[in-house]
């Protein structure tokens, strides 16, 4: 099942979207059944109480020597704030002033069970589902400390997640799943998570090691190659094969923050 | 999700701020991995399994089923922000502000501050914060203020405020133009460059004279 959190008249609804939306384009309420017609609503971030959002970086082979990087021996983890969460069919803004800033098409594998100390082959029972995030980067504001540092990934509304959360079962085996990102309808990312260096097992094992894992907690898990600088007016589709396909429009920093500019 | 009463939502903390040790790093700043000194605050979050209470005993961390050699703390004084916080001047900056605590960060020894520090930073309850919020109005100037810290009774740290590379109000600003505030969120503002080195069962205690002390006991394997 696919799970969507959404606005409607004001309120936040959890819905579910069933096979019927790619042609009716109407999502069900959980609480009453209700139809709602996605014209209607905004979309919200489909984790309704986001916990610690892990994002790896350099997880692709391919992107490693993309970036003149050799792959790492030990996963590159940086964590990112909820202020960055946004939703399906929002806005993302480009800062002023800055030369490049890439999308970053990823696979999110959310925790569903609390876990500590969890094992490779037992890894998969933590987790929910799946969603799919851009998990943008302003290229210009790195520094060599803690990074990626936070400046560059922890900006508001430079993660875009969802449309929605699918649960595991729905989506089997994610070891060889297409990951393509399209700008103004050109494929500019065309990768397949066969590529992954640390896989969402060895990640779950890995973390689990250091830290508690809870429901709520998300791992992104990189992004192949194939970047590209964002303007205004762009609209990137990140998609990911049986999960879905997130839209994000890029506006102006002016634009964004509207009279908080 | 978390039995610690005041952080809500997210804990920033600045690392490099005490400016004695910036200092003092200078010439390895210009080396490899980091190249060139930073020319921003360096932040890091600690995640909602590191929040903790006044009182709460820390787990002492431990890795492939050993327990670590030697752990580190340090002390900070904590904003806690009292209403949303998106894109403020320095000067309006500490309005934002719903009162002070105190947060230690207990962690691995830092070695390097090149890559995200998740092995060292991200343990289970290593972020107790102090069990109250200090109104504003109690606190004439957080730049006057000073955080000391003891183990076992003995002082290993006395940071004042004023003694930081950047003040509360510019902190507040610049990392309100990266990311918005909400009420609830915290930032600890910086720690003694030289973090404490503990023992297992170590008490350790840090105080704001006057204002608000923070209790914790290193646990044991």
């Amino acid at each position: 099942m696919k799970h969507a959190r959404v606005l409607f008249n004001g309120s936040e609804l959890d819905v579910t979207v069933e096979d019927s939306f790619a042609t009716t384009g109407q999502l069900k309420s959980k609480a009453d059944g209700q139809l709602i017609n996605e014209a209607d609503v905004t979309w919200l971030s489909p984790i309704k109480e986001p916990g610690t959002i892990f994002a790896l970086g350099l997880n692709y082979a391919d992107h490693a020597r993309e970036l003149a990087f050799e792959p790492p021996k030990e996963p590159l983890v940086f964590l990112k704030g909820s202020n960055t969460l946004t939703g399906h069919k929002q806005n993302a803004y480009r800062p002023d002033n800055i030369d490049f800033q890439h999308y970053e098409c990823e696979l999110v594998a959310v925790i569903g069970k609390e876990g500590k100390n969890i094992s490779r082959e037992d890894a998969m029972d933590y987790i929910a589902g799946y969603t799919v995030c851009n998990d943008f980067a302003i290229r210009d504001y790195l520094e060599n400390y803690y990074r990626p540092n936070l400046r560059v990934k922890s900006r508001d509304s430079l993660l875009p997640i969802g449309p929605w959360l699918i649960d595991k079962d729905d989506v089997g085996d994610i070891s060889n799943l297409k990951v393509t990102t399209h700008v103004n309808g050109e494929l500019t990312q065309d990768g397949t998570t066969a590529d992954i260096i640390f896989d969402v097992p060895f990640l779950v094992e890995y973390l689990s090691k250091i830290m508690t894992l809870k429901p709520g907690d998300m791992i992104a898990t990189g992004t192949p190659e194939g970047l590209k600088d964002m303007q205004p007016g762009d609209k990137v589709v990140c998609e990911i094969e049986k999960i879905g396909a997130l839209e994000t429009y890029i506006v102006s920093e002016q634009e964004f923050y509207g009279d908080k500019y | 999700m978390t039995n610690n009463p005041i952080v809500k939502g997210k804990l920033v903390c600045v690392a490099l701020n005490d400016a004695s040790q910036f200092e003092a790093m200078q010439a390895e700043f210009n080396e490899a991995p980091y190249k060139s000194a930073p020319t921003q605050p360096v932040l890091y979050f600690k995640p909602h399994n590191t929040w903790s209470t006044e009182g709460a005993t820390v787990e002492w961390a431990v890795s492939e089923g050993q327990a670590a050699e030697s752990m580190v703390v340090g002390a900070s004084l904590a904003v806690v922000f009292g209403k949303e916080c998106c894109r403020v001047s320095q000067e309006d900056a500490l309005s934002y502000v719903g009162g002070y605590s105190l947060v230690h960060d207990f962690s691995l020894p830092e070695l390097t501050y090149y890559r995200p520090d998740i092995k060292g930073k991200c343990l289970d309850g290593s972020a107790p914060i102090g069990s109250v919020v200090v109104p504003v109005s109690d606190v004439a100037d957080p730049q006057a203020l000073t955080v000391v810290t003891q183990v076992n009774g003995e002082t290993v740290s006395e940071m004042p405020v004023s003694n930081m590379v950047r003040s509360v109000a510019e902190l507040i600003s610049t990392i309100s133009y990266i990311m918005t505030l909400q009420p609830g969120d915290v930032i600890a503002i910086g720690f003694p460059g030289q973090r404490s080195p503990i023992k297992q069962g170590d008490k350790v205690s840090s105080a704001i004279a006057g204002v608000i002390e923070l209790n914790n006991v290193a646990g044991r394997v």
